[in-house]
C-alpha cells in the first residue's frame, strides 16, 4: 500500500554526509554527532544500536528533521533538508516521515482518533476523511475498540499503538521510532516490534534506534553507535 | 477552520478551572468598565432631565463664582428689578430675600436661614418638586405664616414641629402652616434646613429691602443666553461695575454639570481601566502558563507535521475565544451590576437614576476584551510557536 512500492530497488532513500551536532551546556561543548555519513536503502529495516549518549537519538532526530545539524546534510528521499524553510521541514515531517517517542507523545486533551487524525488536519485533510482513515489504523494496530479513549485512560502499549497509528496516518514513506519500546513490558515490545515488521513488509522504511539487542535483531540491518560516531 | 474551532474548544474545555479563571478575569474587568459608564450615564440624564424642565430660568445674583465659591458682592436693588422688567422677551421676574434668622422654638433657640420670595414662583420651584408632608403652601395675602423644611421640622430643636406650632423668628411669632417632605439629593441642601416666608414678611422679619437673588423666567428659551448677558449689562450699569451681577442660564448649568460629569466619568473609566490592566496581566500570565505548560504537546504537534502557523492560529484562537466569551460574560454581568447600583443609588439618594446601557459601550468592552485576549495570547502563542520541535518535545 505504501508509495514506496513505485521505486526501484536499491533505490536510496535516506542519507546524511558528514553529519556533526555539536551542543552548548554552559561553557562545554558537546560534540553528539561526528562526521556519520550513513545510507539507508528503500524498504530497509535498520537498527541503530548504542549506550545512552553515544548519539543514536541526536542522529535520529536530525533524520526526522526535528532538528538541524550544526554541520554536514541530511538528504531524504533526494531532498536536502539543509536548503529547506521551516515550513518546508514541517512538510517533510508531516507527509514523509512517521515518528514514534519513547514517550508515546500523545496529546492528551484528544481521544485516540482525535489524535491519530491530527496529522491529517494539518495536512489539510478533509473531516470525513480523516476520521475513516484514523479508524482503519486504529483497528490495524488493534485498537478498533478504543478509539475514543483519551491517552489517561489507555494501557502504555495502548498509548504506543495510538502512536503507531498516529505515525501511519498520513501514509510516510519513512517511519523512525526513538526506543518505541523502552516504556512498554517486553511482551508488548515484541509485538510493537512485530507491527512495525509488517509496516516494512508493506515497504516503508524502518529506523529504530534502541539499547535492547533483542529488540535491534527484529531489523534486517543493525547499525552500532558510540561517542557520536557509527561504528559498522 | 471549523474544525481549528473544535480543537482550540476542546482545549479550553479540558483545562476548565484555568479558562474560566481566565473568563473571569476578564468578566471582571469589562464589568467594571460597562456598570461604571452606565451608571455614570444614567446619573447624568438624571439630573440634566430634572434641570431641563427649568430651561426657561435665568438666575441673576449679585456676585460672581471664583475659584468654585460664590463671592456675594453687594444685594439688588428696587431699580435694578424695574430696570430689568424693560428687556425684551421675558415672561417674568420674581426677587428673592434671605438671611440667617434667629428661631425659637419652645425655649430653644437656633440660627436658621429665611427665604423669602414670590409664593407662586417657590411653589413651583420647591413644592411641586419635592411636595408637602403636612398642610398647605404658602399664599401671598398670608402675614405671619411659614413653611418649613424637614431638617428644620425634625432636627434642630427638641421636639419635632408639626402643622400650627408656632415659632418665634428674630422675636415675631409665626404659624407653621406647612412641613416639607425631606428633598433628595438635588433638594435638599435647598429646602430641607430652611424657613420659606412670603417675601413681604421676609423683608419685614429680616428688617431689610435688599434682594439677594432674582430670577428670570423667559419665553423663548434658545434666547435665554442673549437675555442673561442684556440681563448683567443692565445691572452692571446700574452699579457702575463690570462684574457686579452673575446671570445664569439653566442650560449654562447644565453645560457647568456637564464638564463635572466629564471628570466624574473620567475618574469611573479610569478605575475601569486599573480593573483592566489588573485583568488584562492576569490574562497575559494565564497565557503565558498555558504555553509553558504546553511547550510539550506543542512540540509534539510540530514533530507530526503541524506548520508555526498552523500552532499560532491555534493559540491565537484559543485566546480570542476565551476572551470574546469573557467580553461577553463581562458585559451581561456589567449591565446586571449597572441595574443593581443604580437602583441602590436611587434608593439612597432619592433621585430617579435608570442605568443607561449604550449599544457602543458594550461594543467597546468586547472589542477591548477581545484586543487584550489576542494581544497577549500573542507573545507565548508566537515564541512557542518558534520553539525547535525536539527542543519543545523534551520540555516536561
Amino acid at each position: 500500500m505504501g508509495k514506496a512500492e513505485t521505486r526501484k530497488v536499491g533505490y536510496t532513500m535516506i542519507h546524511t554526509e558528514n553529519l556533526s551536532k555539536t551542543y552548548r551546556m554552559g561553557d562545554v561543548e558537546v560534540q553528539a554527532l561526528r562526521d556519520v555519513n550513513l545510507e539507508i536503502k528503500d524498504g530497509e529495516f535498520i537498527a541503530i544500536k548504542g549506550p545512552s549518549g553515544s548519539g543514536k537519538s541526536t542522529l535520529l532526530n536530525l533524520i526526522g528533521c526535528l532538528d538541524t545539524p550544526t554541520s554536514g546534510a541530511v538528504f531524504i528521499d533526494g531532498i536536502d533538508t539543509g536548503k529547506l524553510s521551516e515550513n518546508g521541514l514541517a512538510e517533510i515531517r508531516r507527509e514523509k516521515i512517521g515518528f514514534i517517542f519513547q514517550q508515546f507523545n500523545l496529546v492528551h486533551t484528544l481521544n485516540a482518533i482525535e489524535n491519530v487524525a491530527l496529522p491529517m488536519f494539518f495536512a489539510g485533510v478533509g473531516r470525513e476523511a480523516r476520521i475513516k482513515r484514523a479508524d482503519e489504523l486504529l483497528a490495524k494496530v488493534g485498537l478498533g475498540d478504543r478509539m475514543y479513549h483519551k491517552p489517561s485512560e489507555l494501557s502504555g502499549g495502548q498509548q504506543q499503538r495510538v502512536a503507531i497509528a498516529r505515525a501511519l496516518s498520513n501514509d510516510p514513506e519513512i517511519v523512525i521510532g526513538d526506543e518505541p519500546t523502552g516504556n512498554v513490558d517486553t511482551e508488548t515490545g515484541n509485538a510493537i516490534m512485530v507491527l512495525l515488521e509488517g509496516l516494512n513488509r508493506e515497504g516503508r522504511t524502518i529506523i529504530v534506534v534502541t539499547h535492547d539487542a533483542e529488540i535491534a535483531a527484529h531489523a534486517g540491518r543493525t547499525k552500532r553507535m558510540r561517542d557520536g560516531r557509527v561504528l559498522d | 477552520m471549523r474544525d481549528k474551532f473544535l480543537l482550540a474548544f476542546r482545549s479550553i474545555r479540558e483545562r476548565k478551572a484555568r479558562s474560566i479563571l481566565t473568563v473571569l478575569g476578564i468578566a471582571v474587568g469589562i464589568a467594571a468598565i460597562v456598570s461604571l459608564m452606565s451608571v455614570g450615564y444614567g446619573m447624568e440624564e438624571a439630573i440634566t432631565g430634572e434641570l431641563t424642565g427649568m430651561a426657561d430660568m435665568i438666575s441673576v445674583m449679585p456676585g460672581e463664582i471664583r475659584a468654585h465659591s460664590y463671592v456675594e458682592k453687594g444685594s439688588f436693588t428696587d431699580r435694578d428689578v424695574s430696570d430689568l422688567q424693560r428687556i425684551g422677551g421675558i415672561k417674568d421676574i420674581s426677587t428673592m430675600t434671605y438671611d440667617a434668622a434667629e428661631v425659637e422654638y419652645r425655649n430653644k433657640r437656633a440660627p436658621i436661614f429665611v427665604i423669602g420670595r414670590d409664593t407662586k414662583e417657590l411653589e413651583s420651584f420647591y413644592v411641586v418638586p419635592v411636595g408637602l408632608k403636612e398642610g398647605r403652601w404658602l399664599r401671598e395675602n398670608d402675614y405671619k405664616a411659614c413653611v418649613i423644611g424637614d431638617r428644620v421640622a425634625n432636627d434642630f430643636f427638641d421636639e419635632v414641629i408639626h402643622v400650627n406650632d408656632k415659632l418665634v423668628i428674630n422675636g415675631d411669632k409665626f404659624i407653621v402652616v406647612g412641613v416639607f417632605e425631606k428633598g433628595d439629593m438635588l433638594y435638599s441642601n435647598d429646602v430641607d434646613p430652611h424657613i420659606f416666608l412670603t417675601l413681604r414678611a421676609a423683608k419685614e422679619v429680616l428688617q431689610t429691602d435688599e434682594i439677594k437673588y432674582i430670577i428670570v423666567r423667559v419665553y423663548e428659551i434658545d434666547e435665554a443666553e442673549g437675555i442673561a448677558e442684556e440681563i448683567e449689562e443692565v445691572i452692571n450699569d446700574n452699579h457702575g461695575l463690570d462684574d457686579f451681577a452673575m446671570a445664569m442660564t439653566m442650560g449654562s448649568m447644565i453645560e457647568m454639570m456637564g464638564d463635572i460629569f466629564n471628570i466624574i466619568r473620567g475618574v469611573l473609566v479610569g478605575i475601569a481601566a486599573i480593573a483592566l490592566i489588573v485583568a488584562s496581566i492576569g490574562i497575559m500570565n494565564t497565557m503565558l502558563m498555558s504555553v509553558m505548560e504546553r511547550t510539550h504537546e506543542i512540540g509534539v504537534m510540530k514533530a507530526i507535521g503541524a506548520k508555526s502557523s498552523d500552532v499560532l492560529s491555534l493559540f491565537l484562537l484559543e485566546s480570542s475565544m476565551v476572551s470574546l466569551v469573557g467580553g461577553v460574560a463581562g458585559c451581561v454581568v456589567g449591565v446586571i451590576v449597572a441595574k443593581v447600583l443604580s437602583f441602590l443609588g436611587s434608593t439612597a439618594s432619592g433621585l430617579e437614576i435608570a442605568a443607561i446601557v449604550k449599544p457602543e459601550v458594550l461594543l467597546a468592552g468586547i472589542a477591548v476584551a477581545v484586543i487584550v485576549g489576542v494581544l497577549s495570547g500573542f507573545y507565548p502563542a508566537r515564541k512557542a510557536s518558534k520553539m525547535s520541535p525536539v527542543e519543545a518535545v523534551r520540555y516536561g
